[in-house]
Formats: structure tokens, sequence, C-alpha cells
């Protein structure tokens, strides 16, 4: 009992759950089921990038860059689309493109030998100016937005699977997957070595460029995946679809319980910790609270959540040296 | 001559900067004029006085995302209390303290609560964007006094109070970290940070100091901002923190802490701003900039990359070369790879 409820996802669930009780008490219309359901579509995409990138970090890197492949993936299925492909081929091109992007990403990564933080960074810039520079090819000028998708596709936005909405369930479906993967697979627990400790990793013969790879390649085609939902959702693909991402996302990733030098996390942690993040931005605005201060507050939740984690382990760790030093005063005397 | 570019980051990237202005000049003439470079280093104050910051911070293996955040509060701050008839140099001692707080609280949080640093300043910066616009409601700071404007206007021999400034900050931070006893701490405490430790330096006062230093120099940068642009719009300084590491990278300040210099970042920041005046002169869109300045970023580092590996091999080489029996050249290579090649067939 105590391994279940003393881990970190149940931290989040109470916090989720305080949530609920703290925006339901001032707008008992946040509670409406169908409320909460919908209001998924608005963060849906931010843990669709947070899961694989908790993959990433796990694994011992970062990635910064998923916010402008989602922009790119996007802009790439418009220009598809604006050439007549027919609608399969054109989402199978944009996630072949998050693939490239984040094939991109490790192989600049291995090449250097740079930290990761940089080059991803390199990449952000690059990647939402080939996204820029590619929207003009059709004319769409800069920074306005491709449209025109057929309505086969932006009505997928609107869907309803099993009565939840196609976003949320693509969330969640891909939550099952990474689930798998992570915590139920010889690559899974590959992944989490070569977090820990890349020395380990490599003298226990584990192909480590293989992994980090693979890990940065799934970051980009779910971008890619996240840039399509969007795409849908807006009825357009733009260069700045995945800019209000990266921060969440990261934040999600972190307060989910990915440790920021590898080898620990979980997927759902890090789905608890988007729908704490997403809830939080949804309930402050029913609350009528503006924008602004929404923002404040997400930023000081990511500080107080992971600055308690840290203060409390180091307390911890701070009162078991005290118990063993009087422990062993004792035995002394 | 692979030794000596290795060694010398920061000659590297003079040469880069040198030649590609050559390259610029001739393909766009005109380019190459005392005017584009009043232009260039007035355009590079706001990015040089945060890079500066950065690299402090940078040294001691850590790292600040928050900065951008911090230069906008920090401006907004200055903004308001002008605008409500404060005196100007009340004003930017008042914004300069903001700016110290708001270092304080990002190395509190980072020394007494050992959050890692970009996890923390990732959060600070939320939380101070949204201070900001807590404080402005919102809305723009318009109808800054002339006082304040005044001081971005290039003088008679070309040179703003502002420009002066930041030379003065350069030259400061140079001094410090160059020729006393706590600037070479930072190094220290970035370098190896147990080591550090039981040398008696007393980290947890270096990092802070770090942070407060650099939460400072985004105020000024903050009241640069401001001067220069006249008004303080709600996102501004955003994004000015990536470009602050990309130029402190591009400069030769290691992410890994402990090493780097004030003219390295220079160099970097001169470089990355001359990139945006550059394609206003080869007359390429402005939708090309990100693009550029990413491909040209990622260039660089992969050939710095690509260099150190070759030094560390070279080096490697010739210390593995002691052990071999007869000392013929070509045997030395062997036992010299070995090592890297198990690496990189990982």
């Amino acid at each position: 009992m105590k391994r279940i409820f003393l881990r970190w996802e149940m931290a989040l669930f109470a916090m989720l759950v305080a949530e609920f009780a703290i925006f339901g008490a001032i707008n008992p219309r946040f509670l409406n089921l169908s409320n909460l359901l919908y209001s998924t579509s608005d963060f849906a995409q931010i843990g669709i990038v947070a899961l694989p990138l908790t993959i990433v970090i796990i694994a011992g890197g970062i990635d910064v860059s998923f916010a402008s492949t989602v922009g790119l993936c996007a802009i790439i299925f418009g220009i598809a689309n604006f050439f007549g492909l027919p609608l399969s081929l054109c989402i199978a091109t944009a996630l072949g493109a998050g693939a490239v992007a984040g094939l991109f990403n490790a192989s600049m990564i291995h090449l250097s030998r740079i930290q990761p933080l940089v080059v991803t960074l390199g990449s952000l810039y690059l990647f939402s100016g080939a996204a820029t520079v590619l929207s003009g090819v059709v004319g769409a000028g800069g920074y306005e937005g491709i449209g025109n998708f057929p309505d086969s596709f932006t009505s997928f936005a609107y869907l309803e699977v099993a009565s939840l909405p196609a976003p949320f369930v693509v969330l969640l479906v891909e939550a099952v997957i990474l689930f798998v993967i992570l915590h139920f697979s010889r690559f899974g627990r590959a992944v989490f070595l070569c977090g820990l400790s890349e020395h380990a990793a490599r003298y226990s013969g584990l192909p480590i460029r293989t992994i980090q790879t693979i890990t940065y390649v799934m970051t980009g085609v779910f971008a890619g995946v996240a840039g399509l939902v969007l795409s849908a959702y807006f009825g357009s693909a733009r260069v700045d679809l995945g800019t209000a991402t990266l921060l969440p996302a990261i934040t999600a990733a972190v307060l989910g319980g990915a440790s920021i030098y590898g080898g620990q996390g979980s997927i759902i942690g890090t789905l608890m910790a988007t729908l704490v993040i997403g809830y939080l931005q949804q309930g402050l605005q029913m609350s009528g609270v503006p924008s602004q201060i929404s923002s404040a507050l997400s930023g000081a939740l990511l500080v107080v959540a992971v600055a308690l984690r840290h203060g409390s382990a180091v307390l911890t760790s701070f009162v078991a040296a005290r118990i063993m030093a009087t422990n062993r005063k004792r035995a002394a005397s | 001559m692979l030794d000596f570019f290795a060694r010398n980051r920061v000659a590297t990237l003079f040469g880069v900067t040198v030649l590609a202005f050559i390259l610029i000049g001739m393909a766009a003439p005109g380019y190459l004029s005392l005017s584009t470079a009043s232009v260039i280093m007035s355009n590079s104050l706001v990015l040089m006085t945060v890079a500066l910051g950065t690299m402090l911070v940078i040294l001691t293996r850590n790292i600040d995302v928050s900065s951008g955040s911090v230069l906008g509060l920090s401006a907004v701050i200055l903004g308001l209390l002008l605008n409500n008839d404060v005196g100007l140099v009340p004003a930017i001692i008042v914004c300069l303290i903001s700016g110290a707080l708001a270092g304080l609280f990002n190395g509190i949080l980072v020394t007494f609560f050992s959050v890692p640093s970009i996890i923390a300043t990732l959060g600070t910066l939320g939380l101070f964007r949204g201070i900001m616009l807590i404080l402005t409601g919102g809305k723009w700071i318009e109808e800054l006094p002339q006082s304040l404007k005044f001081l971005a206007e290039n003088g008679s021999i070309g040179i703003s109070v502002l420009t002066v400034a930041v030379i003065i900050a350069l030259a400061g931070v140079w001094a410090i970290t160059r020729h006393t006893r706590f600037g070479r701490y930072f190094y220290a405490v970035g370098d190896n940070r147990e080591a550090a430790r039981h040398l008696g330096i007393r980290v947890n006062l270096v990092q802070i100091s770090a942070f407060v230093a650099a939460g400072v120099l985004a105020a000024l940068a903050g009241i640069i901002f401001a001067a220069q642009i006249g008004f303080i719009p709600n996102q501004a300084g955003n994004g000015v923190e990536l470009k602050a590491i990309a130029a402190n990278v591009l400069g030769g300040v290691s992410l890994l802490g402990g090493s780097g210099s004030v003219p390295g970042v220079f160099v970097g920041v001169i470089f990355m701003t001359s990139i945006d005046s550059a394609l206003v002169f080869l007359k390429i869109p402005a939708f090309w900039n990100d693009f550029i300045a990413g491909a040209v970023l990622l260039l660089v580092l992969l050939l710095d990359g690509r260099v150190r590996i070759a030094v560390e091999k070279a080096i490697r080489a010739k210390r593995y070369a002691v052990h071999t029996p007869n000392k013929t050249t070509v045997i030395p290579a062997k036992p010299a790879t070995a090592p890297t090649a198990q690496e990189t067939t990982q």
C-alpha cells in the first residue's frame, strides 16, 4: 500500500483533485462532465508532445525543438494538401517530416557531441525558419496560415470516439502505447539505463546511439501528430502552432517526475501533470482570472512543485543523516 | 594550425566573422561602412547585456533561461515609475534592484532548494512574465519621457550613453572574471564544484552572486530596450534568453561550466547581430532570418564539435605514443585510436 500511496503520481492526483474542488467551488459549471471532457481539446497537444519528450529526458537528452517541429509538420501537411495529394498521403508526409526532424536532431547531437539543449536550441530556430520559408512557397506570405483542408480532416478534431473528444483520445492512445514501450519492454529498460549511466549502458553493450536516436525520432513524429491535431482543430496550419507548447510541455514532463539529469520519469506522471497544468489554466479562466495571472500561476506551480520535490529530498537526507549521527553517538557511548 | 583554432575559440569565431563581413561587403557594396558598424553596435546592446549575465551563470555550470522575463519585468517597473513622475535616476536604481531581486530568487531556488537551474529558471520565466503582465494589466506602456529616450540617442561621435554603459559593463565583467580572486571562483565552481568546496570557496555565495549579476544585467538590458524602442510591449524580451545562450555557445562559453570569456561573448553577440543586418543588405526577405540564424548556429556547433574531437584524438595519440616500444610514426596511431573507436562504435 505504502508503495502505491507514496508515489509522486499520487501527489499529482491529489493536486488534480484539489484543483477540481477549488475551481468547482468557485464556479460549479467547471465540474460539468462535458466541460471537463471538451476543455481537454485546448491542451491535449501539450500532452501529445510531453509524453515522448519524457522518454527523451529519461534517456539523458533533452529536446526543445519540438515546438517548431509542430509548426513545420503542420505547414508541410498544408503544402501537401495544397498540391492536391490525397489526405492519407498528406498525413504520412507530415509525420515523415517529423521523423526526419527528429533524426536530424539526433545525428547533429551525435556528430558534434555537444549538449542536446544547445543543438536542439539551434534546430528550434532552424525548423521554425524552415516552416516560415516553406509557407512562403504556397504564397501564404510568411506568417499567415494555410487553410482549405478537406472537411473529413477538419471534422476530426470535433469527432467523438466513445463519447470522448478525438484529440483527447489521441492523447490517451499515445499514452497507452508509450506506457507499454517505456515500462514493459526491453527498449524501455534500456532507455532508463542510458539515462542513469551512459557508461554503464555502453559497457553493457547497449546501442546507446540507436536508443537515443529512436527517442528523438519519436518526439519528432508525435510533434507531427500534435501539428495535425492542432491544424484540424483550428482549421489552418500555421508556423507558430507549437510555440505555446514549449514551456508547458517541459513543465509537464518535469512536474510529472522526469529528472532533467536522466534515468527517472514515468508516462503516467507526465499524463497526470498535463491534466494538472491544463485544468489549472482552464479553471483559472473559468473563475474569471485574467490570462496573464494564470500564466504567472503556472510558472509558480512549476517552481513550487519542483522546489518541494527537491526540497523534501534534501530534507529527508538531512534528517536521515542526523538520525544516523545520533545513532552512532549512542552506539559509541 | 588545428590546435590553434581549437584552443582559441574566440580567434576562430573572430576570423569567421571578419570573413563573413568581407564576403557580404563584396556582395553588397556599401555594407562595410561606419554607419553599419554603428547600427550593429546599437542593435546588439540588449543581447550583449543579457548574454554577459548569462555567461556568468553558465560559468558556474548553471543556466538562466528567465532573463527575457526579467528584462520585461524590470523594463515595466522602470516605465511605470517614470510615468508616475519618479525621477530618471531613482527609477533606474529601482529597476536594477528589481532585477537583482529576481536574480536572487533564481539563485535561492537553485542553491537552497537544489532545483536544477534549467527547471527553476524555466518556472520563473513564466512567473516573472506573469508578474509583469499583472503590473501592466496587459496593456503596453507608452509615452515614456524624453529623458529616457535621450539615453539611446547617438551623440556627436556616434556613441550613445547606453553604449558607454554597456562597454563599462563589459570591461567590468572582464576585469572581475580575469583579475579578481572572486571572479576566478566562478570558473572554479563551474569546473569542479566539489573541488571548489574543498578549497574553501563559498560555493553557494558564488552561485547566488552569478544569478544576481545576471538579474542586474538583464534589468540593464530592460532599460536599454525601453530607451531604444520608446515603449514597452507585453512581449518585451521574449526569446532573448535563447539568443543569449546561443551567442554564448558561439563565443566559446562551455555549457558544462568553467570556461568562457568576455571577448568570446562579445564576438558571439556581434556575429549573431550582424547576420540580421546582413540579410537586409543582401535583400533577403526577413522571414529567412530564423532559418539562417539556426543553420549558422548548428554549422558552427558541428564544426566546433568535430574540431574538438579531432584535437582530443591527437592529444591522446601523443600521450599513448610514449608507451609504444619502437617509436615509429605508424604504430602510435593504433593504441591511440582504440579507445575512441570503442566510443564511436557504441
